[in-house]
Protein backbone atom coordinates (compact mmCIF):
# COMPACT_ATOMS: atom_id res chain seq x y z
CA UNK A 1 0.00 0.00 0.00
CA UNK A 2 1.68 3.18 -1.23
CA UNK A 3 1.37 6.70 0.05
CA UNK A 4 -1.18 8.85 -1.78
CA UNK A 5 -0.73 12.08 0.15
CA UNK A 6 2.41 13.14 1.95
CA UNK A 7 1.94 16.08 4.31
CA UNK A 8 5.24 17.28 5.75
CA UNK A 9 5.72 19.87 8.49
CA UNK A 10 2.82 21.98 7.27
CA UNK A 11 2.06 25.32 8.88
CA UNK A 12 -0.99 27.19 7.69
CA UNK A 13 -2.27 30.67 8.47
CA UNK A 14 -5.32 32.79 7.80
CA UNK A 15 -3.50 36.13 7.55
CA UNK A 16 -1.58 36.53 10.79
CA UNK A 17 -3.45 33.76 12.56
CA UNK A 18 -1.62 30.44 12.38
CA UNK A 19 -4.08 27.55 12.54
CA UNK A 20 -1.95 24.52 11.61
CA UNK A 21 1.31 23.82 13.38
CA UNK A 22 3.93 21.51 11.93
CA UNK A 23 1.52 18.83 10.72
CA UNK A 24 3.14 15.73 9.27
CA UNK A 25 1.35 12.59 8.11
CA UNK A 26 1.31 10.13 5.24
CA UNK A 27 -2.11 9.16 3.93
CA UNK A 28 -2.13 5.71 2.31
CA UNK A 29 -3.47 4.98 -1.13
CA UNK A 30 -6.94 3.41 -1.42
CA UNK A 31 -7.76 3.54 2.23
CA UNK A 32 -10.12 5.71 4.25
CA UNK A 33 -8.40 8.15 6.58
CA UNK A 34 -10.53 10.02 9.11
CA UNK A 35 -9.65 13.36 10.70
CA UNK A 36 -11.28 13.82 14.10
CA UNK A 37 -11.01 16.51 16.74
CA UNK A 38 -13.03 19.28 18.39
CA UNK A 39 -14.37 22.23 16.38
CA UNK A 40 -11.64 24.65 15.44
CA UNK A 41 -8.83 22.09 15.71
CA UNK A 42 -7.85 22.55 12.06
CA UNK A 43 -9.10 19.31 10.52
CA UNK A 44 -11.24 21.04 7.87
CA UNK A 45 -8.44 23.49 7.14
CA UNK A 46 -6.04 20.58 6.66
CA UNK A 47 -8.34 18.65 4.32
CA UNK A 48 -8.89 21.83 2.29
CA UNK A 49 -5.13 22.23 1.93
CA UNK A 50 -5.00 18.96 0.00
CA UNK A 51 -6.80 20.36 -3.06
CA UNK A 52 -5.74 23.95 -2.34
CA UNK A 53 -9.31 25.11 -2.05
CA UNK A 54 -8.14 27.40 0.76
CA UNK A 55 -6.36 29.43 -1.92
CA UNK A 56 -9.69 31.11 -2.61
CA UNK A 57 -9.62 32.78 0.81
CA UNK A 58 -7.61 36.03 0.79
CA UNK A 59 -4.57 35.81 3.06
CA UNK A 60 -4.93 32.07 3.61
CA UNK A 61 -1.77 30.16 2.82
CA UNK A 62 0.56 27.31 3.71
CA UNK A 63 3.45 29.16 5.35
CA UNK A 64 5.81 26.23 5.76
CA UNK A 65 6.14 22.58 4.82
CA UNK A 66 4.92 20.72 1.78
CA UNK A 67 2.14 18.52 0.47
CA UNK A 68 2.85 15.91 -2.19
CA UNK A 69 0.22 13.87 -4.01
CA UNK A 70 1.68 10.74 -5.52
CA UNK A 71 5.05 12.44 -5.36
CA UNK A 72 3.98 15.74 -6.96
CA UNK A 73 4.41 18.93 -4.94
CA UNK A 74 1.00 20.63 -5.11
CA UNK A 75 2.56 24.04 -4.48
CA UNK A 76 5.01 23.98 -7.32
CA UNK A 77 4.69 26.98 -9.64
CA UNK A 78 3.76 25.17 -12.84
CA UNK A 79 0.98 23.13 -11.23
CA UNK A 80 -2.33 23.14 -13.10
CA UNK A 81 -4.81 23.95 -10.34
CA UNK A 82 -7.80 22.78 -12.35
CA UNK A 83 -6.12 19.43 -12.94
CA UNK A 84 -5.29 19.18 -9.21
CA UNK A 85 -8.95 19.67 -8.31
CA UNK A 86 -9.99 17.10 -10.91
CA UNK A 87 -7.63 14.60 -9.36
CA UNK A 88 -8.61 15.58 -5.82
CA UNK A 89 -12.39 15.85 -5.64
CA UNK A 90 -14.32 17.19 -2.69
CA UNK A 91 -17.68 16.51 -1.08
CA UNK A 92 -19.01 19.06 1.39
CA UNK A 93 -21.10 18.94 4.52
CA UNK A 94 -24.15 20.54 2.88
CA UNK A 95 -25.02 18.70 -0.28
CA UNK A 96 -24.91 21.22 -3.08
CA UNK A 97 -26.27 19.92 -6.38
CA UNK A 98 -26.59 22.53 -9.09
CA UNK A 99 -30.11 23.62 -10.07
CA UNK A 100 -29.90 21.38 -13.08
CA UNK A 101 -31.00 17.89 -14.01
CA UNK A 102 -29.51 14.83 -12.31
CA UNK A 103 -27.70 14.00 -15.56
CA UNK A 104 -26.30 17.50 -16.03
CA UNK A 105 -24.99 17.46 -12.46
CA UNK A 106 -23.11 14.21 -12.93
CA UNK A 107 -21.46 15.18 -16.24
CA UNK A 108 -20.78 18.76 -15.19
CA UNK A 109 -17.08 18.21 -14.51
CA UNK A 110 -16.60 16.25 -17.71
CA UNK A 111 -18.16 19.01 -19.79
CA UNK A 112 -15.89 21.54 -18.11
CA UNK A 113 -13.00 19.26 -19.07
CA UNK A 114 -14.17 19.44 -22.70
CA UNK A 115 -15.94 16.13 -23.18
CA UNK A 116 -18.77 16.64 -25.67
CA UNK A 117 -19.45 13.19 -27.07
CA UNK A 118 -22.94 12.22 -25.93
CA UNK A 119 -22.28 8.48 -25.74
CA UNK A 120 -19.16 9.08 -23.69
CA UNK A 121 -21.09 11.36 -21.31
CA UNK A 122 -23.92 8.82 -21.02
CA UNK A 123 -21.49 6.05 -20.16
CA UNK A 124 -19.68 8.19 -17.60
CA UNK A 125 -22.97 9.25 -15.99
CA UNK A 126 -24.18 5.67 -15.65
CA UNK A 127 -20.83 4.51 -14.30
CA UNK A 128 -20.59 7.35 -11.76
CA UNK A 129 -24.19 6.95 -10.59
CA UNK A 130 -23.70 3.19 -10.29
CA UNK A 131 -20.52 3.66 -8.26
CA UNK A 132 -22.36 6.16 -6.08
CA UNK A 133 -25.11 3.54 -5.50
CA UNK A 134 -27.69 5.86 -7.00
CA UNK A 135 -28.25 4.52 -10.52
CA UNK A 136 -31.17 2.22 -9.71
CA UNK A 137 -32.96 5.01 -7.88
CA UNK A 138 -32.63 7.65 -10.62
CA UNK A 139 -32.13 5.87 -13.95
CA UNK A 140 -35.73 6.58 -14.99
CA UNK A 141 -35.61 10.28 -14.17
CA UNK A 142 -32.14 11.40 -15.16
CA UNK A 143 -33.43 14.56 -16.75
CA UNK A 144 -35.53 15.74 -13.85
CA UNK A 145 -34.27 18.34 -11.39
CA UNK A 146 -31.62 17.17 -8.92
CA UNK A 147 -33.22 19.29 -6.20
CA UNK A 148 -36.19 16.91 -6.20
CA UNK A 149 -34.07 14.15 -4.69
CA UNK A 150 -33.97 13.39 -0.96
CA UNK A 151 -31.07 14.75 1.11
CA UNK A 152 -29.22 11.44 1.11
CA UNK A 153 -29.73 11.05 -2.63
CA UNK A 154 -28.51 14.61 -3.25
CA UNK A 155 -25.34 13.86 -1.29
CA UNK A 156 -24.76 10.66 -3.25
CA UNK A 157 -25.36 12.68 -6.43
CA UNK A 158 -22.63 15.09 -5.30
CA UNK A 159 -20.34 12.08 -4.78
CA UNK A 160 -21.27 10.82 -8.26
CA UNK A 161 -20.42 14.26 -9.66
CA UNK A 162 -17.01 14.09 -8.02
CA UNK A 163 -16.16 10.55 -9.09
CA UNK A 164 -17.41 11.09 -12.67
CA UNK A 165 -14.16 12.89 -13.38
CA UNK A 166 -12.23 9.87 -12.12
CA UNK A 167 -10.19 11.53 -9.39
CA UNK A 168 -7.45 9.74 -7.43
CA UNK A 169 -8.56 11.18 -4.12
CA UNK A 170 -11.95 12.09 -2.68
CA UNK A 171 -12.02 14.53 0.23
CA UNK A 172 -15.17 14.51 2.35
CA UNK A 173 -15.80 17.29 4.83
CA UNK A 174 -18.48 15.98 7.23
CA UNK A 175 -20.44 14.42 4.38
CA UNK A 176 -23.18 13.03 6.63
CA UNK A 177 -23.65 15.98 8.98
CA UNK A 178 -26.97 16.93 7.38
CA UNK A 179 -28.28 13.40 6.83
CA UNK A 180 -30.54 11.08 8.82
CA UNK A 181 -29.09 7.81 10.25
CA UNK A 182 -30.18 5.60 7.35
CA UNK A 183 -28.91 8.00 4.69
CA UNK A 184 -25.69 8.18 6.73
CA UNK A 185 -25.31 4.40 6.64
CA UNK A 186 -25.80 4.42 2.85
CA UNK A 187 -22.99 6.97 2.51
CA UNK A 188 -20.77 4.90 4.82
CA UNK A 189 -21.47 1.77 2.77
CA UNK A 190 -20.63 3.81 -0.31
CA UNK A 191 -17.36 5.03 1.24
CA UNK A 192 -16.39 1.42 1.98
CA UNK A 193 -17.01 0.52 -1.67
CA UNK A 194 -15.33 3.63 -3.07
CA UNK A 195 -12.06 2.99 -1.26
CA UNK A 196 -11.41 0.12 -3.66
CA UNK A 197 -10.93 2.74 -6.36
CA UNK A 198 -10.14 5.99 -4.57
CA UNK A 199 -8.15 7.29 -1.63
CA UNK A 200 -10.65 8.83 0.77
CA UNK A 201 -10.04 11.43 3.44
CA UNK A 202 -13.01 12.22 5.65
CA UNK A 203 -13.49 14.86 8.31
CA UNK A 204 -16.06 13.76 10.84
CA UNK A 205 -17.37 14.72 14.25
CA UNK A 206 -19.05 11.35 14.46
CA UNK A 207 -16.55 9.03 16.09
CA UNK A 208 -18.73 5.99 15.55
CA UNK A 209 -18.57 6.83 11.87
CA UNK A 210 -14.78 7.02 12.02
CA UNK A 211 -14.63 3.60 13.71
CA UNK A 212 -17.08 2.07 11.25
CA UNK A 213 -15.62 3.16 7.97
CA UNK A 214 -12.04 4.42 8.30
CA UNK A 215 -8.80 2.44 8.20
CA UNK A 216 -6.69 5.14 9.81
CA UNK A 217 -7.57 7.99 12.14
CA UNK A 218 -5.82 11.26 12.86
CA UNK A 219 -6.72 13.18 16.02
CA UNK A 220 -6.08 16.91 15.86
CA UNK A 221 -6.24 19.52 18.58
CA UNK A 222 -5.44 23.23 18.51
CA UNK A 223 -3.98 22.98 15.02
CA UNK A 224 -1.63 20.13 15.87
CA UNK A 225 -1.71 16.49 14.91
CA UNK A 226 -1.79 14.78 18.30
CA UNK A 227 -2.00 11.16 17.24
CA UNK A 228 -2.27 9.23 13.99
CA UNK A 229 -2.61 5.50 13.61
CA UNK A 230 -4.78 2.56 12.68
CA UNK A 231 -8.40 3.27 13.58
CA UNK A 232 -8.73 0.23 15.84
CA UNK A 233 -5.51 1.13 17.66
CA UNK A 234 -6.70 4.72 18.16
CA UNK A 235 -10.08 3.64 19.54
CA UNK A 236 -8.86 0.62 21.54
CA UNK A 237 -5.60 1.87 22.92
CA UNK A 238 -4.71 5.47 22.13
CA UNK A 239 -1.14 6.36 23.04
CA UNK A 240 -1.71 10.03 23.84
CA UNK A 241 -3.77 10.99 26.93
CA UNK A 242 -5.38 13.85 24.96
CA UNK A 243 -6.67 11.37 22.37
CA UNK A 244 -7.94 9.11 25.14
CA UNK A 245 -9.71 12.02 26.81
CA UNK A 246 -11.30 13.21 23.57
CA UNK A 247 -12.59 9.89 22.28
CA UNK A 248 -13.94 8.82 25.67
CA UNK A 249 -15.66 12.17 26.19
CA UNK A 250 -13.53 13.19 29.16
CA UNK A 251 -12.09 16.23 27.44
CA UNK A 252 -11.61 19.81 28.55
CA UNK B 1 -10.13 7.13 32.98
CA UNK B 2 -9.09 9.52 35.73
CA UNK B 3 -10.67 12.55 34.10
CA UNK B 4 -14.44 12.77 34.53
CA UNK B 5 -16.59 12.36 31.45
CA UNK B 6 -18.44 15.39 30.12
CA UNK B 7 -21.58 13.26 30.22
CA UNK B 8 -21.63 12.32 33.89
CA UNK B 9 -24.01 9.44 33.40
CA UNK B 10 -21.08 7.51 31.89
CA UNK B 11 -19.08 7.96 35.12
CA UNK B 12 -22.09 6.91 37.18
CA UNK B 13 -22.58 3.75 35.12
CA UNK B 14 -18.89 2.84 35.17
CA UNK B 15 -18.69 3.38 38.93
CA UNK B 16 -21.81 1.26 39.39
CA UNK B 17 -20.24 -1.52 37.36
CA UNK B 18 -17.03 -1.47 39.37
CA UNK B 19 -18.95 -1.37 42.66
CA UNK B 20 -20.84 -4.50 41.65
CA UNK B 21 -17.57 -6.26 40.84
CA UNK B 22 -16.18 -5.30 44.25
CA UNK B 23 -19.31 -6.59 45.98
CA UNK B 24 -19.18 -9.82 43.98
CA UNK B 25 -15.48 -10.21 44.79
CA UNK B 26 -16.16 -9.70 48.48
CA UNK B 27 -18.96 -12.30 48.52
CA UNK B 28 -16.86 -14.78 46.54
CA UNK B 29 -13.90 -14.48 48.90
CA UNK B 30 -16.26 -14.84 51.86
CA UNK B 31 -17.81 -17.98 50.33
CA UNK B 32 -14.39 -19.49 49.76
CA UNK B 33 -13.19 -18.69 53.29
CA UNK B 34 -16.37 -20.13 54.82
CA UNK B 35 -16.17 -23.29 52.70
CA UNK B 36 -12.65 -23.96 53.95
CA UNK B 37 -13.64 -23.13 57.53
CA UNK B 38 -16.54 -25.57 57.23
CA UNK B 39 -14.10 -28.25 56.10
CA UNK B 40 -11.46 -27.56 58.74
CA UNK B 41 -13.88 -27.18 61.66
CA UNK B 42 -16.38 -29.82 60.47
CA UNK B 43 -19.15 -27.21 60.49
CA UNK B 44 -22.08 -28.49 58.42
CA UNK B 45 -24.20 -25.36 58.99
CA UNK B 46 -21.45 -23.16 57.61
CA UNK B 47 -21.16 -25.44 54.56
CA UNK B 48 -24.91 -25.11 53.97
CA UNK B 49 -24.63 -21.34 54.25
CA UNK B 50 -21.99 -21.29 51.50
CA UNK B 51 -24.18 -23.40 49.22
CA UNK B 52 -27.13 -21.08 49.83
CA UNK B 53 -25.21 -17.81 49.40
CA UNK B 54 -23.87 -18.77 45.99
CA UNK B 55 -27.09 -17.57 44.38
CA UNK B 56 -26.20 -13.98 45.40
CA UNK B 57 -22.99 -14.29 43.39
CA UNK B 58 -24.89 -15.77 40.44
CA UNK B 59 -27.36 -12.88 40.53
CA UNK B 60 -24.52 -10.36 40.53
CA UNK B 61 -22.94 -11.97 37.48
CA UNK B 62 -26.22 -11.57 35.60
CA UNK B 63 -26.57 -7.95 36.77
CA UNK B 64 -23.00 -7.10 35.76
CA UNK B 65 -23.48 -8.61 32.30
CA UNK B 66 -26.72 -6.66 31.89
CA UNK B 67 -25.13 -3.40 33.05
CA UNK B 68 -22.16 -3.99 30.74
CA UNK B 69 -24.47 -4.49 27.78
CA UNK B 70 -26.46 -1.40 28.75
CA UNK B 71 -23.25 0.66 28.77
CA UNK B 72 -22.20 -0.73 25.38
CA UNK B 73 -25.59 0.13 23.89
CA UNK B 74 -26.02 3.55 25.48
CA UNK B 75 -22.54 5.04 25.47
CA UNK B 76 -20.55 3.18 22.78
CA UNK B 77 -17.43 3.22 24.99
CA UNK B 78 -13.97 3.15 23.46
CA UNK B 79 -10.38 2.86 24.71
CA UNK B 80 -10.07 2.46 28.51
CA UNK B 81 -13.85 2.70 28.96
CA UNK B 82 -14.39 -0.20 26.57
CA UNK B 83 -11.67 -2.22 28.25
CA UNK B 84 -13.25 -1.62 31.66
CA UNK B 85 -16.62 -2.93 30.49
CA UNK B 86 -15.16 -6.00 28.79
CA UNK B 87 -12.79 -6.78 31.66
CA UNK B 88 -15.52 -6.35 34.27
CA UNK B 89 -17.81 -8.78 32.46
CA UNK B 90 -15.00 -11.33 32.19
CA UNK B 91 -13.98 -10.82 35.83
CA UNK B 92 -17.58 -11.40 36.91
CA UNK B 93 -17.58 -14.67 34.98
CA UNK B 94 -14.34 -15.79 36.65
CA UNK B 95 -15.65 -14.82 40.10
CA UNK B 96 -18.83 -16.79 39.50
CA UNK B 97 -16.77 -19.86 38.67
CA UNK B 98 -14.63 -19.35 41.78
CA UNK B 99 -17.76 -19.18 43.89
CA UNK B 100 -18.95 -22.40 42.24
CA UNK B 101 -15.72 -24.02 43.38
CA UNK B 102 -16.39 -22.71 46.90
CA UNK B 103 -19.75 -24.47 46.71
CA UNK B 104 -18.03 -27.65 45.51
CA UNK B 105 -15.68 -27.45 48.50
CA UNK B 106 -18.62 -26.84 50.86
CA UNK B 107 -20.45 -29.88 49.47
CA UNK B 108 -17.35 -32.07 49.90
CA UNK B 109 -16.92 -30.64 53.42
CA UNK B 110 -20.51 -31.58 54.25
CA UNK B 111 -19.89 -35.15 53.11
CA UNK B 112 -16.58 -35.39 54.97
CA UNK B 113 -18.28 -34.08 58.14
CA UNK B 114 -20.84 -36.85 57.94
CA UNK B 115 -18.09 -39.47 58.08
CA UNK B 116 -17.19 -40.60 61.60
CA UNK B 117 -13.58 -41.35 60.59
CA UNK B 118 -11.06 -38.58 61.46
CA UNK B 119 -9.34 -36.95 58.48
CA UNK B 120 -6.25 -34.68 58.24
CA UNK B 121 -8.11 -31.88 56.44
CA UNK B 122 -5.41 -29.39 57.42
CA UNK B 123 -3.24 -30.92 54.65
CA UNK B 124 -5.06 -28.68 52.15
CA UNK B 125 -4.69 -25.51 54.26
CA UNK B 126 -1.49 -24.34 52.50
CA UNK B 127 -3.26 -24.74 49.16
CA UNK B 128 -6.10 -22.56 50.41
CA UNK B 129 -3.66 -19.91 51.63
CA UNK B 130 -1.99 -19.81 48.21
CA UNK B 131 -5.27 -19.76 46.27
CA UNK B 132 -6.71 -17.06 48.51
CA UNK B 133 -3.56 -14.94 48.13
CA UNK B 134 -3.75 -15.33 44.36
CA UNK B 135 -7.39 -14.26 44.37
CA UNK B 136 -6.72 -11.29 46.63
CA UNK B 137 -3.82 -10.11 44.45
CA UNK B 138 -5.83 -10.60 41.24
CA UNK B 139 -8.61 -8.41 42.61
CA UNK B 140 -6.08 -5.80 43.73
CA UNK B 141 -4.62 -5.83 40.23
CA UNK B 142 -8.12 -5.13 38.87
CA UNK B 143 -9.07 -2.39 41.33
CA UNK B 144 -5.67 -0.65 41.48
CA UNK B 145 -4.74 -1.16 37.80
CA UNK B 146 -1.59 -2.83 39.14
CA UNK B 147 0.02 -4.42 36.09
CA UNK B 148 3.02 -5.86 37.94
CA UNK B 149 0.75 -7.65 40.37
CA UNK B 150 -1.42 -8.97 37.52
CA UNK B 151 1.58 -10.28 35.60
CA UNK B 152 3.21 -11.82 38.67
CA UNK B 153 0.30 -14.15 39.36
CA UNK B 154 1.45 -16.74 36.84
CA UNK B 155 4.57 -17.60 38.81
CA UNK B 156 2.56 -17.82 42.07
CA UNK B 157 0.12 -20.12 40.33
CA UNK B 158 2.96 -22.42 39.34
CA UNK B 159 3.82 -22.77 43.04
CA UNK B 160 0.19 -23.60 43.75
CA UNK B 161 0.20 -26.19 40.96
CA UNK B 162 3.32 -27.83 42.44
CA UNK B 163 1.84 -27.84 45.93
CA UNK B 164 -1.39 -29.32 44.55
CA UNK B 165 0.56 -32.17 42.95
CA UNK B 166 2.29 -32.93 46.24
CA UNK B 167 -0.96 -32.93 48.21
CA UNK B 168 -2.68 -35.17 45.67
CA UNK B 169 0.30 -37.57 45.74
CA UNK B 170 0.22 -37.66 49.54
CA UNK B 171 -3.52 -38.24 49.73
CA UNK B 172 -3.38 -40.86 46.97
CA UNK B 173 -0.67 -42.76 48.87
CA UNK B 174 -2.94 -42.87 51.92
CA UNK B 175 -5.78 -44.28 49.86
CA UNK B 176 -4.07 -47.69 49.72
CA UNK B 177 -4.44 -48.38 53.43
CA UNK B 178 -7.37 -46.08 54.04
CA UNK B 179 -9.86 -48.68 55.22
CA UNK B 180 -13.06 -46.70 55.86
CA UNK B 181 -11.61 -43.33 54.86
CA UNK B 182 -11.28 -43.81 51.11
CA UNK B 183 -14.38 -41.80 50.18
CA UNK B 184 -13.37 -38.88 52.41
CA UNK B 185 -9.85 -38.92 51.01
CA UNK B 186 -11.28 -38.74 47.48
CA UNK B 187 -13.41 -35.77 48.55
CA UNK B 188 -10.28 -34.09 49.90
CA UNK B 189 -8.42 -34.71 46.64
CA UNK B 190 -11.28 -32.98 44.80
CA UNK B 191 -11.17 -30.09 47.27
CA UNK B 192 -7.48 -29.71 46.42
CA UNK B 193 -8.41 -29.80 42.73
CA UNK B 194 -10.92 -26.98 43.27
CA UNK B 195 -8.29 -24.85 44.99
CA UNK B 196 -5.91 -25.43 42.12
CA UNK B 197 -8.62 -24.33 39.66
CA UNK B 198 -9.32 -21.22 41.74
CA UNK B 199 -5.65 -20.31 41.25
CA UNK B 200 -6.08 -20.62 37.47
CA UNK B 201 -9.19 -18.42 37.54
CA UNK B 202 -7.38 -15.82 39.67
CA UNK B 203 -4.61 -15.77 37.03
CA UNK B 204 -7.31 -15.10 34.40
CA UNK B 205 -8.48 -12.09 36.39
CA UNK B 206 -4.89 -10.86 36.69
CA UNK B 207 -4.34 -11.22 32.95
CA UNK B 208 -7.52 -9.31 32.21
CA UNK B 209 -6.35 -6.59 34.62
CA UNK B 210 -3.19 -6.13 32.55
CA UNK B 211 -5.41 -5.75 29.47
CA UNK B 212 -7.52 -3.23 31.38
CA UNK B 213 -4.51 -1.12 32.34
CA UNK B 214 -2.35 -1.36 29.25
CA UNK B 215 -4.45 -2.94 26.48
CA UNK B 216 -1.87 -5.74 26.44
CA UNK B 217 -3.11 -9.30 26.05
CA UNK B 218 -0.80 -11.60 28.02
CA UNK B 219 -2.98 -14.71 27.87
CA UNK B 220 -1.16 -17.73 26.52
CA UNK B 221 2.05 -15.71 26.63
CA UNK B 222 4.58 -18.53 26.96
CA UNK B 223 7.52 -16.15 26.87
CA UNK B 224 6.18 -14.15 29.80
CA UNK B 225 5.49 -17.31 31.72
CA UNK B 226 9.07 -18.52 31.27
CA UNK B 227 10.37 -15.13 32.33
CA UNK B 228 8.72 -15.55 35.67
CA UNK B 229 10.69 -17.86 37.84
CA UNK B 230 11.59 -20.37 35.14
CA UNK B 231 14.70 -20.92 33.11
CA UNK B 232 14.57 -18.31 30.30
CA UNK B 233 16.80 -20.41 28.07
Amino acid sequence: MGTAIQIQNVNFAYGAKQVLHDVTLDIPDRQVTAFIGPSGCGKSTLIRCINRINDRIPGARVTAGSIHIHGIDIHREDLNLQELRRRVGMVFQKYNPFAKSIYDNVVFGLRIAGVKNRAELDDAAEKALTNAALWDEVKDRLHTSATGLSGGQQQRLCIARVIATEPDIVLMDEPCAALDPLATLKIEELITELKKKFTIVIVTHNMSQATRCSDRTAFMYLGKLIEYGGTLQIFENPKDPQTEAYITGAFG
Amino acid sequence: MNQPHIFHEIDNSMTGLKDKILLMASLTRQNLERAIQALLTRDIDLARMVIGDDSDVDDLEVKIDQQGMDILIRFHPVASDLRLVITSMKTAHNLERISDHAVTIAKRARKICKSSEPLETNIIEPLYTMAETLLRDALLAYTDANTDLGEGLKSCDKQLDAAHKEVVALLSSRLENSEGRAESLLHLILVARSLERIGDLAVNIGEDSVFLSEARDIRHDKRKSSDLGENPA
